[in-house]
């Protein structure tokens, strides 16, 4: 029946035209953005190239409008049925990187294809995110889940967050993590395998503490519990950040006008830090509205599952959603020291092809499972 | 049917349940985030945005370039030069290093850095391990070490290795291109820019500009954006002082004074000449003296102007003050003789003596043969009050009010009470007083000029970095001492000293007639109270020519051991000096040796030769004698010309036509060229030379 429907037709009736205005909306304010973070180095001689930075974004939102839309003309049952390829494709895209990778900072996450670089672990979000879908969709229990149940989840999803975290990207691999708990919490689990769960969370995370996080990780969370303690070492980027935020009070000081930007105080503003940018730009009031916008998006994904005709669609709309939201979450949270730095970007905000691409195939998957409701 | 329609229906709240926890999570996340926000922005917004603006807003010390110091002629006696200083950002060479190996960085760093600047490590450590945002290493350093420094900060050369935090800027060092000329006078300034002695501490205020605080905005990698009230540097720069010294006379003196200090094996010495119509200090000449340059390795004694500072019992030069305060108050007639008592005079219980035992003496012959005994009658006629009155009236006693540091005021009443009668008597042949060389030399302008007191004069500019004169000196009279005729009379006695058979014939200048009076003066020994016998102050005082004075100069030197006549000592060093400045101020020819023709005839301007033939044949002085060198040049080798005050171009052109290369430092004029000038070097040599911009 639904087969025989034409797409013209269900496009008509059913195209998430809610969904649709609200990522124009957050693409447009992230160019805009990304314009005012890079204009003090319009007349900078030696980094005078990253003030174009945003017409490269405006290409990678092209290049992500054509294949989110890929992802939404396509059924997503057929994505349901090469989720497992997809995710092999990703772990030798991940293995890719500790081959041709590229250095950057201290990160080795890139690889050079032409003049392009690629990070493969952005694109894994999705694709974690559908394996997970793939899983939940194909283990048809209905009663609470055991530890037992949980294992093949647990993983599919350890696999990446280990080479992730070898690169090292403490923050993307948080978001994997954080995607998965969120998409298993869905689903019923035991209580005694909750609690099992949780003690387990805490002894790894001690594990993490003393042996896997590197120095530098591990003064940013220091500086974090104690962040006037090294403003120009350690907690520099924080504290800086908190500057510009400040400096931009209840109605900011203008668009192009936030002076700590402008001055060239804000470190990495327009990588990690856009949401300062634009919060001394635009003020609390400009802020608020941007958190609306992020929070309704959030929110729609999940009314999205929940409208979903089969487990598969719910899952993906989840996981989708959830990772938009720790995006949102810990990029934010870092930037009004409610959390520590993690380079975590913001969505559509900050500068990024892989993440721009991966986050407008998100939506498109979004829209797919939204369409064929 | 019904039971898969009540398991989907349960299925479907249990979805729901967990949607709204997730919704509710949702919110909580964006909740928190948003009251972070209020906190930071709204509630806390006022603290962060001072934050903001004390980042931005640097309070920026301009410290402004020191005015130049020049003689009358405008030769440069003192300039700046930027010369670059070293500074550690420690907070920035530590910002990237993790905690545990801050202490092996630091280390490595301290070690580098000190092979660099020839510090010791453990110091530059210290400073590292801080975390002070600004400490100095090193104030002016070389060239070469700023440019080892450079490398050592640069990413290309060192890599990873490089050194953050080291910055180096221009810093003012002050250099005086004539080395020890006029030192204890022009003092010296410290690396902090305070003018430390001299016309450099007591003209501190002009020639430091203003110093001022302004308040700019600076972005991050510390570039001024913007400043309120930021004028151009000009207007900022230090004053120009334009001394009255010429450096010429002053160099003469100087060097005269340290030939006949060190041939006498004297411990110390002053020469002052001054112009005598206007109180114009032209030279003031201190011996020991010291090199301003290398301050550090003076002693407080080599850098006292002692002209200025040191006091003397005057002896017998005070004599001429004696008789004309007697003429004055009418005590004596110039043509009055006086009975000089065979060379003993009793006065209280002193008996006082002559060198030269004589009856009866005119005033003249008084000051000619230099009689203790009748001087001291005078005085005694006169009577203590009115002596010390006039002595008072010719500035002894009392400061001169020449704007330098550290000037001595003297002492004419040692015992705060009127004379009595054996004081009176000492102070008229100049004993038991105490005077400066400048005062002396001041009072003896009085009686050169016609009898007026002139304040002395130092400065005789002040003018603007951008050329505006700001303040000049006017000669200033302070006080008429004694009428015209007294005035005159005294001169016509003190020509008869350096005539004949007076004790000063060694000041005499052929074709000159030369006022003055000689003393030679024995010392106090601090141990005994009593004079010495073995230590002396050798000094002359006189002027030329005698009836129009051009100049006059006062010569003290302090025990000299060979010898201790002021005649003898001092008088010679009178007219060597006055000759310099009469054939100087072109009163007199310049004496010049009988040319080897032959000789002349072979160099490569056989004008010269005419010149000579011409000059020999007719008595007349060559027009083209100053370009004759002293001493020969060797083949292949030059002489370094003078090119000081010459714009960078023009010099190096003018290097250039001689064979010689230059290395270049700094803009404007030239202000210090090393080899120095008259220096003799090999063709093809490179000389350095410091430019400075022109004011």
């Amino acid at each position: 029946m639904i087969r025989s429907e034409s797409l013209t037709a269900r496009v008509r009736e059913n195209f998430d035209w809610t969904l649709f205005l609200a990522i124009v909306a957050v693409a447009i304010l992230g160019v805009v953005n990304l314009y005012s973070a890079t204009s003090p180095y319009v007349d900078d001689p030696h980094r005078a190239g990253l003030a174009d930075v945003y017409v490269s974004q405006v290409y990678w939102l092209v290049v992500g409008v054509l294949l989110g839309t890929l992802a939404w003309a396509i059924d997503y049952r057929n994505f349901e049925r090469l989720a497992y390829f997809l995710y092999a494709g990703g772990v030798f895209g991940l293995l890719l990187v500790f081959v041709l990778g590229e250095g950057i900072r201290g990160g080795t996450r890139w690889i050079k294809i032409g003049s392009f670089t690629l990070q493969p672990s952005e694109f894994m979000k999705i694709l974690v995110v559908l394996a997970i879908a793939k899983y939940l969709h194909d283990d048809p229990k209905t009663e609470p889940r055991t530890l037992a149940d949980l294992a093949p989840a647990a993983l599919l999803t350890v696999l990446p967050v280990v080479l992730v975290m070898s690169q090292p990207d403490l923050g993307t691999s948080l978001v994997y993590a954080l995607t998965v708990v969120t998409m298993l919490a869905m689903a019923k689990i035991r209580g005694r395998s909750l609690a099992w769960l949780a003690v387990g969370g805490g002894a790894l995370s001690v594990v993490f503490w003393k042996y896997l996080l590197r120095p530098y990780q591990k003064g940013r969370i220091d500086s974090f519990l104690n962040p006037d303690a090294d403003v120009t070492g350690a907690g520099y980027h924080a504290f800086q950040s908190r500057t510009a935020i400040g400096n931009g009070r209840l109605w900011g000081d203008g668009y192009l006008q936030g002076t700590q930007n402008q001055f060239g105080y804000l470190p990495d503003q327009y990588s990690d830090f856009p949401f300062a940018v634009f919060a001394e730009d635009w003020g609390f009031a400009g802020a608020v509205v941007l958190l609306a916008i992020y929070c309704f998006v959030c929110i729609w994904s999940v009314h999205i599952a929940s409208q979903a005709k089969d487990r598969f669609g719910a899952a993906v709309a989840v996981g989708v959603g959830a990772t938009f939201f720790w995006h949102t979450f810990f990029n934010i949270g870092m930037t009004v020291g409610l959390l520590p730095v993690v380079g975590i970007t913001l969505p559509l905000f900050s500068y990024g092809g892989s993440s721009v691409v991966t986050i407008l195939v998100g939506f498109g998957l979004l829209m797919n499972v939204s369409m064929r409701r | 049917m019904s039971a898969e329609d009540e398991e989907g229906r349960s299925k479907r709240v249990g979805i729901r349940a967990r949607m709204y926890v997730v919704f509710g999570l949702v919110a909580l996340g964006f909740g928190m985030v948003l009251s972070s926000a209020w906190d930071v922005m709204v509630r806390d917004g006022e603290g962060w945005r001072e934050l903001a603006e004390r980042q931005r807003q640097r309070r920026l010390r301009i410290v402004p370039k020191r005015g130049t110091i020049y003689d009358r002629n405008g030769l440069a006696l003192a300039v700046s030069v930027e010369v670059p200083s070293v500074s550690l950002d420690s907070y920035d060479l530590l910002r990237t290093v993790p905690a545990p190996q801050i202490p092996v960085v630091a280390r490595d760093a301290a070690n580098r850095i000190a092979a660099v600047l020839e510090l010791d490590p453990a110091d530059v450590e210290r400073k590292i391990l801080s975390k002070r945002r600004f400490s100095w290493l090193k104030r002016q350093i070389s060239a070469e070490e700023a440019a080892r420094l450079r490398e050592l900060a640069s990413r290309k050369v060192m890599g990873d290795r490089r050194v953050r935090g080291l910055v180096v800027e221009g810093e003012g060092r002050r250099y005086y291109p004539r080395r020890t000329v006029a030192g204890p006078l022009l003092g010296f300034v410290a690396p902090d820019g305070e003018g430390k002695d001299g016309i450099e501490l007591s003209l501190d205020h002009d020639l430091k500009g203003h110093v001022e605080q302004l308040r700019g905005l600076r972005d991050r990698s510390g570039r001024l954006l913007f400043a309120d009230g930021m004028h151009d540097d000009q207007a900022l720069a230090g004053h120009d002082i334009h001394l009255t010294i010429d450096q010429g006379i002053q160099h003469t003196a100087e060097r005269e004074l340290a030939n006949v200090a060190t041939t006498f094996e004297a411990a110390g010495g002053s020469v002052i000449a001054l112009d005598p119509n206007t109180g114009e200090i032209l030279a003031m000449a201190s011996w020991p003296g010291y090199n301003p340059n290398d301050y550090r390795s003076s002693e407080i004694n080599e850098r006292r102007d002692r002209g200025l500072s040191d006091l003397f019992e005057p002896g017998s030069t005070m004599k001429i003050f004696t008789i004309a305060a007697g003429l004055s108050g009418g005590a004596i007639t110039p043509a009055q003789k006086l009975y000089c008592e065979k060379g003993f005079m009793p006065v209280d219980n002193v008996t006082i003596r002559d060198t030269h035992p004589s009856e009866w003496l005119s005033i003249s012959q008084v000051l000619a043969f230099s009689s203790n005994i009748c001087a001291a009658k005078i005085g005694l006629a006169l009577g203590g009050n009115r002596l010390y009155d006039s002595l008072r009236r010719f500035g002894f006693g009392q400061t001169t009010g020449v704007p330098l540091p550290g000037e001595a005021t003297g002492m004419l009443r040692p015992r705060s009470r009127p004379w009595v009668q054996v004081e009176t008597a000492a102070a008229s042949f100049g004993q038991g007083i105490s005077v400066s060389n400048l005062q002396l030399a001041l009072a003896t302008a009085a009686l050169a000029n016609g009898g007026e007191l002139m304040e002395p004069a130092i400065i005789k500019r002040v003018s603007s970095a951008t050329g505006e004169t700001l303040r000049t000196s006017v000669p200033k009279v302070r006080r008429r001492v004694v009428p015209k005729r007294v005035a005159r009379a005294v001169v016509e006695m003190m020509i008869g000293v350096t005539e004949g058979e007076g004790t000063g014939v060694e000041a005499a200048i052929n074709g000159y007639q030369v006022a003055g009076k000689t003393a030679t003066a024995q010392k106090t020994d601090p141990k005994t109270g009593r004079y010495s016998l073995d230590k002396y102050i050798a000094s002359f005082v006189g002027f030329v020519p005698a009836r129009k004075p051009r100049v006059v100069i006062s010569v003290m030197i302090d025990e000299p051991m060979l010898e201790h006549a002021g005649g003898a000592v001092a008088a010679p060093l009178f007219r060597r000096l006055a000759k310099k400045i009469l054939e100087y101020q072109g009163l007199m020819p310049r004496s010049a040796k009988r040319a080897d023709l032959a000789a002349l005839a072979r160099t490569a301007d056989p004008a010269h030769a005419v010149y000579e033939a011409m000059r020999q044949a007719e008595g007349r002085r060559p027009a083209v004698q100053d370009t004759v060198s002293p001493a020969p040049v060797g083949a292949g080798r030059v002489r370094v010309p003078d090119l000081t005050g010459w714009p960078l171009r023009e010099a190096v052109r003018r290097l250039s036509d001689l064979g010689l290369s230059a290395k270049i430092d700094g803009t404007g004029l030239l202000s210090l060229q090393t080899p120095a000038p008259g220096s003799v070097v090999t063709k093809g040599e490179t000389l350095t030379l410091f430019f400075e911009p022109a004011t």
